[in-house]
């Protein structure tokens, strides 16, 4: 002890503290006593006012740093305070209240005690110094939280570079905000010490009513509430005040230090980064409290030996009665509730999902798999792209999801500086030879730099002066290396000179080059590129999309009145973008759909057959009637008119009619396709439903579509029949009808596109989702609307040729289509949740607009009253290409009806196009429109939003 | 009959209709002479009073990455199924706060989920308009996904709320947007009855909440768009036992009171009211005065077991403890200390009625119990 406490007189603050603390309190060790602090206090204020501005200044210079291997850096953010205070969780809530509260008074003290350890540690050197200072520390009295925390680190960083205890001593020191350690650990001791009177007092409890019945489990559960309460308790009696205005607690809580975490080998690097790139810097976190060696952090008792949980952040450790209070629900796995959110300690990314005994005893099988999947997958716990340079460039996002998803991705990538051969696949830390063959051409990082590897052979490799273990090992396996040659060597590993154009043979080729290289320790492409990355990337290929694809995944929301298209524009959508737009399951669904949908169509058509039938014979009696007046109804029966069908077809139709009557077809028909095969063919053959067919326009229930099918009728209903992607294009109710469908999509890689910013890389990553609604049954106020507010575009659908049909809307009124279109889109426009959501516009049915408006003029819905095409003139002439068909005219006149409607309801830009749904070329042009609005939404805080859109701003020039 | 005349007599008829509606109005206002509180009040009920450290939050249940938009508990154990815009259903234990499941949902639009009276199963429903049984002792697929157990398809509108009928682990009730509710048969996947629709007595509007009785659980409510809360017999599905009316806006949230003569009912009217199903009268009406006329909806409720606390849970992220019998707010856990930062979109009551577990679009769940100690005056 006598040695300690010389040690602690060769650095100065033992001088100044000697006073009272260290000779009555060295014994005693944690936890520190109510009473005790106050002493600290007394002999704060004075002496050290001054000197703390030093420490400040010390930890952070470079050269201190670097002289000891240190990868420790830190700036003093105050945001990150806030960061700190955020946690919603109880526990830590509660006993932060007590800290601020505490704050006020003992802020004076924390300073002084700051400052002379400080400069104490500033001058240690060795290792071994360091850890005499810290029994010191522990030893002596009012100092010991604060030098707890320094040998906590100590412990702790075991696992880390040595040293870093005094540093991070250093940086704790150093900051203000190492307050925190003294004030948790004096509320502690508040709470302890009224924790047995109220203990007692629990005894009087009155349960309230709600939970008279039994309130034991809650209280069971460990200790933790109680402490819970306690604490609030205390801060509730003692600062009511504060309590009463929460917003003021928080304001006055200190700013915390934290520190940038940037851990790599190569401490030079990490200069680099903290000055020129300093956005990329890392909180890194502390924790708040500061304990004993060895105690939990949250109870503060136990030793070293009693098992404990880390997190996984700030190296907290806590004993299985606090696990969970302090790490809450644990939704990114073993983190302190103020750790969440908080990138991991690169130290612990070995043990990334690997469980501990701890949790395995508290928690059961289920819990410790999700929380340990959490911890595995959660998006802030993974590797981050800045700290993995290639080739001299820190990676993006998208590159970092490149690299770890090819098929032979980088064995235990840590964060640090990297070569990268795209050619060969050669893969390898910075100056160093290389460490692994991995897939090659990834498009990651910066191009290769000669000197990457830090040889000094003159051999280039694929422009990478090779090392003397690869100069070696190339002429060991027989490649001429005389005259310093320059090889291009092939991820096969072909190797031809550079300007050359022969391949001189294969590095890999022999047996023993492998051999060799093991001996060497050099990398060997693996034999399949899967043997040893197919685990990997598979587990990685599940679990990227899950975090990847909510960050960059954008929602399109398509909706339309029934009947505008918008399911065709979707199953378009899924043709277009999916490699397999519909698995086995739905198309076999999808034939069903499809063969009963013919039947019912050959059912109406029987239907019009029998009505037919009938006025031709009315018609033919009345003609009989007319010239011989008494001519028999013997003979009516007998008639031929050219609707009649044999007897035997008369049954079939019949019975189908029967059915569809009953409302069964489908439950009968798709099974029972095949005895009735035949009977379809013979009757589409005959005279009298070709006849029927023919008048197909006079049955109003019979859909337009249905001519599609019925032409190929024989063909669907036979047994084997599978749809093609048309079939299924103009198949009707063939997705989910009721309700919503979704589809996941990227655009492909622009080929015919001619887009000058396509071409950006972001784009291919980018995923977008096409939710389509059916409007119908969905209520007149959407109140599920509001779920849908993450969409970033909603895509309004209307079909330009419904302006001439009419459907009843919900009070049984018949209405106008288009009316009805036009009601849906201002109650969409208005719904407070699209409230400054981007509207896209597309009229469909362009193909049968154009034919139908030719024949019934526009005016036909009372909205479009006031169309006067002014090219009525040029009529004559409308081949030429300069001027509008009246087809386009008319669309551009929808449009800006709508889009008025829209900037009268709304003050802001509707975006127009015209599509032809059936035509995948149009429903794409129009899904890369709705992108390209997203763009100029991202880009408009940087300017206003000039007029891009040629559609709308040809429609915006079209008024009258 | 002409259309015009048609119509015309159809306009007759409706504001006969509405006057009759006026005129019933005003007779029940006339009747209601009196409300719970008044009476309370009149015999000397003081109102109950709450520590600080009465109900505070012990549990916060992270682990969504979007809106909660449901939760619902077991009646046994201490589990807790949620569903949230982040298109998952969790499954907790809220003993230790964990995730016991994480299902993640085809339709990530889901709207509405409960826990089976056996804890097997979960139910949910959403905008893909079905009903999604997920039993949770199958074995998860490849990908780590549970599989869909049963998927109940028939409604035309999306799931607004699904509620298992008690001790039935085979029979469920859902609401929709369809206006109808429909009791289903589980193990067949068929619809066993359907409540509204096409019949006159249905709700005319969507229907967004259900309820059934729990001491006979033939009886349920639902609670509409229509303003109005229905009551039904699940062995007579042809019309509504009874209309309840009186909510000004959408009826956002029914639940039956502990002894099941009465139910409760929240709405975007802002207001919760104590319903009595036997004389289908008014009993209280819950408002918290609001500075702005713009009062927060009511989304959720819960009664606490002996039926003497209302908790009410409001889109501006208040969540008010209601004394039933006084109509007074005695506790905002909106304004307790680590309260949800915001909209409070679901609660609900342990089966024990030892804790109240709170749902809220800041992606958490918090569970409030008894502090543990009660100051002795």
């Amino acid at each position: 002890m006598s040695l300690k406490v010389e040690d602690a007189v060769e650095y100065s603050f033992a001088m100044e503290y000697h006073g009272p603390p260290i000779t009555r309190e060295l014994p005693r060790a944690l936890p520190i006593n109510v009473d005790r602090i106050p002493v600290a206090s007394v002999v704060s204020p004075l002496p050290f006012s001054d000197s703390v501005s030093l420490p400040v200044v010390q930890p952070i210079s470079a050269a201190d740093i670097i002289g000891k291997k240190l990868t420790k850096d830190f700036k003093l953010s105050s945001s990150a305070a806030e960061l700190l205070t955020v946690s919603p969780t109880s526990v830590i809530a509660f006993e932060s209240q007590n800290n601020e509260v505490s704050e006020g008074s003992y802020s004076k003290e924390t300073e002084s005690s700051v400052s002379p350890s400080s400069v104490n540690n500033a001058s240690l050197e060795s290792e071994t110094e360091n850890r005499n200072s810290n029994d010191i520390c522990t030893l002596s009295g009012e100092l010991s939280s604060d030098f707890e925390c320094c040998n906590r680190n100590d412990v702790l960083s075991g696992v880390n570079e040595r040293g870093y205890s005094s540093i991070s001593h250093d940086e704790f020191v150093g900051g203000v905000g190492s307050s925190g350690a003294l004030e948790s650990s004096d509320s502690f001791d508040k709470s302890r010490k009224f924790s047995g009177s109220l203990r007692k007092s629990s005894a009087y409890e009155e349960s309230l009513d709600f939970n008279e019945s039994n309130r034991t489990d809650w209280e069971s559960n460990e200790s933790v509430l109680s402490v819970d309460c306690l604490s609030s308790r205390v801060s509730s009696r003692k600062f009511g005040d504060e309590n009463q205005d929460s917003g003021g607690g928080d304001v006055r809580r200190t700013p915390v230090v934290t520190f940038c975490d940037i851990e790599s080998d190569d401490e030079n690097v990490n200069e680099d980064y903290s000055h020129s790139r300093p956005e990329v810097v890392r909180m890194k976190k502390e924790p708040v409290a500061k304990v004993r060696k060895g105690a939990c952090y949250r109870c503060m008792k136990g030793s070293r030996f009693t098992e404990k949980e880390v997190c996984m952040v700030c190296d907290a450790k806590y004993c299985t009665n606090c696990v969970l209070r302090a790490m809450g629900s644990m939704p990114e796995g073993r983190k302190c509730v103020t750790c969440i959110g908080y990138p991991i300690s690169e130290s612990k990314r070995i043990s990334l999902g690997k469980c501990s005994r701890t949790l395995k005893r508290l928690l059961n099988d289920l819990e410790v798999k999700q929380v340990m999947k959490a911890e595995k997958f959660c998006e802030v716990n993974q590797l981050s792209p800045e700290y993995i340079c290639v080739n001299g460039r820190p990676l993006y996002h998208d590159e970092l999801v490149m690299l770890q998803s090819c098929p032979n991705p980088p064995k235990k990538l840590k964060p640090g500086n990297y070569w990268y051969d795209k050619v060969s696949g050669l893969w390898g830390k910075e100056g160093q030879k290389p460490l692994q063959i991995i897939s090659p051409h990834l498009n990651v990082g910066g191009p290769i730099k000669a000197d990457a590897s830090n040889g000094n052979t003159q051999v280039y490799i694929n422009g990478r002066e090779i090392t003397k273990v690869e100069l070696r090992m190339l002429k060991l396996a027989g490649v001429q290396c005389a005259g310093n040659p320059h090889f291009w060597v092939n991820e096969d590993g072909s190797y031809q000179e550079e300007g050359q154009n022969n391949t001189k043979g294969f590095i890999w080729g022999k047996a023993g080059t492998k051999l060799l290289c093991a001996v060497l320790s050099l990398p060997v492409p693996s034999k399949s590129s899967y043997p040893c990355g197919e685990k990997i990337s598979s587990s990685i290929g599940r679990s990227k999309p899950e975090y990847l694809d909510q960050r960059v995944i954008q929602k399109l929301l398509l909706i339309g009145y029934s009947g505008s298209g918008t399911s065709t524009i979707f199953k378009q959508a899924r043709i277009l973008y999916k490699d397999i737009p519909f698995s086995e399951d739905e198309r076999e669904h999808i034939t069903l759909v499809i063969q009963s949908h013919v039947y019912s169509y050959i059912g109406i058509l029987l239907e019009g057959r029998e009505r037919f039938e009938e006025e031709s014979l009315n018609e033919l009696r009345q003609k009989q009637s007319c010239g011989t007046t008494l001519a028999g109804h013997d003979d009516a029966n007998g008639e031929e008119t050219p609707y009649s069908v044999c007897p035997r077809l008369k049954a079939f139709s019949d019975w189908l009619l029967k059915i569809m009557a009953s409302g069964t077809l489908e439950a009968i028909f798709p099974a029972a396709s095949r005895e009735y095969v035949p009977l379809v063919e013979e009757l589409c053959s005959s005279a009298a439903f070709q006849a029927t067919y023919k008048r197909r326009h006079e049955l109003e229930s019979l859909p337009s579509v249905s001519s599609y099918f019925l032409e190929q009728a024989v063909e669907i209903l036979k047994p084997d029949y599978r749809p093609s992607d048309l079939d299924i294009l103009y198949a009707e109710h063939v997705t989910s009808s009721n309700g919503l469908a979704c589809v996941e999509f990227s655009f492909p890689e622009p080929v015919y596109d001619g887009d000058a910013d396509s071409g950006d890389m972001n784009d291919s990553m980018l995923r977008y989702q096409l939710i389509r609604l059916q409007a119908k049954g969905f209520g007149e106020n959407c109140k599920w609307l509001e779920m849908l507010d993450d969409v970033r575009i909603v895509i309004f659908c209307v079909s330009l040729s419904d302006y001439d049909q009419f459907a009843l809307d919900g009070d049984g009124n018949r209405v106008n289509k288009m009316m009805l279109s036009k009601k849906l889109f201002e109650n969409m426009v208005t719904h407070p949740t699209f409230d400054q959501m981007e509207f896209l516009l597309l009229l469909n049915k362009f193909d049968s607009f154009e034919e139908k408006i030719e024949q019934v003029p526009l005016t036909k819905c009372e909205w479009f009253d006031d169309f006067h095409p002014v090219i009525s003139r040029n009529r004559s002439n409308s081949n030429n290409a300069n001027h509008p068909t009246l087809g386009q005219l008319g669309f551009h006149y929808v449009a800006v009806k709508f889009k008025r409607l829209y900037s009268s309801l709304t003050g802001r830009k509707l975006y127009a196009s015209a599509v032809k749904a059936l035509e995948p070329m149009s429903v794409d042009a129009a899904l890369k429109y709705a992108r390209e609005v997203l763009k100029w939404d991202e880009e408009r805080p940087n300017g206003r939003l000039s007029e891009y859109s040629t559609y709308s701003t040809d429609a915006s020039s079209f008024s009258h | 009959m002409s259309v015009a005349e048609l119509k015309e007599r159809h306009m007759a008829a409706a504001e006969t209709v509405n006057s009759l509606k006026e005129r019933l109005k005003q007779k029940r206002l006339l009747l209601l002479d009196t409300d719970v509180a008044r009476y309370a009040r009149s015999q000397g009920q003081t109102r109950v009073s709450f520590g600080l450290t009465d109900l505070v939050c012990c549990r916060t249940l992270q682990g969504h990455t979007g809106k909660v938009y449901s939760m619902d508990w077991t009646p046994e154990k201490n589990r807790i199924v949620s569903a949230s815009q982040d298109g998952r259903l969790i499954v907790w234990n809220a003993l230790t706060s964990q995730k016991t499941h994480a299902i993640k949902l085809p339709c990530a639009w889901v709207m509405t989920c409960a826990f089976s009276p056996s804890g097997q199963s979960v139910a949910c429903g959403g905008l893909d308009s079905m009903c999604s049984i997920f039993n949770l002792n199958s074995q998860t697929d490849k990908d780590g996904n549970l599989p869909v157990s049963r998927v109940l398809s028939g409604h035309k509108g999306y799931v607004s709320s699904c509620q298992y009928v008690p001790d039935e682990d085979t029979h469920l009730i859902t609401a929709s947007g369809d206006q109808t509710c429909v009791l289903w048969d589980i193990t067949t996947g068929l619809r066993t009855s359907v409540f509204g629709g096409e019949f006159q007595s249905g709700h005319t509007a969507d229907v967004l909440s259900v309820s059934i009785n729990g001491s006979n659980s033939r009886m349920f409510i639902s609670g509409s768009c229509d303003s109005t809360a229905r009551l039904w017999d699940t062995r007579v599905a042809s019309r509504a036992v009874r209309t309840f009316h009186g909510h000004e806006g959408d009826v956002n949230t029914v639940k039956f009171f502990p002894d099941g003569h009465r139910f409760g009912s929240g709405s975007d009217d802002g207001t919760c009211r104590l319903f009595d199903i036997r004389t289908g009268h008014q009993l209280q009406e819950y408002n918290q005065q609001h500075d702005d006329n713009e009062a927060p909806h009511v989304t959720s409720i819960a009664f606490s077991t002996s039926g003497r606390l209302l908790f009410a849970g409001y889109t501006n992220g208040d969540c008010y403890v209601w004394d039933t019998l006084l109509a007074e707010v005695v506790l905002n856990l909106g304004k307790l200390q680590n309260s949800h930062d915001s909209r409070i979109s679901c609660l609900g009551l342990s089966a024990d009625g030892s804790a109240l577990c709170t749902g809220s679009w800041d992606s958490n769940l918090k569970i409030w119990a008894f502090g543990g100690h009660r100051r002795v005056h």
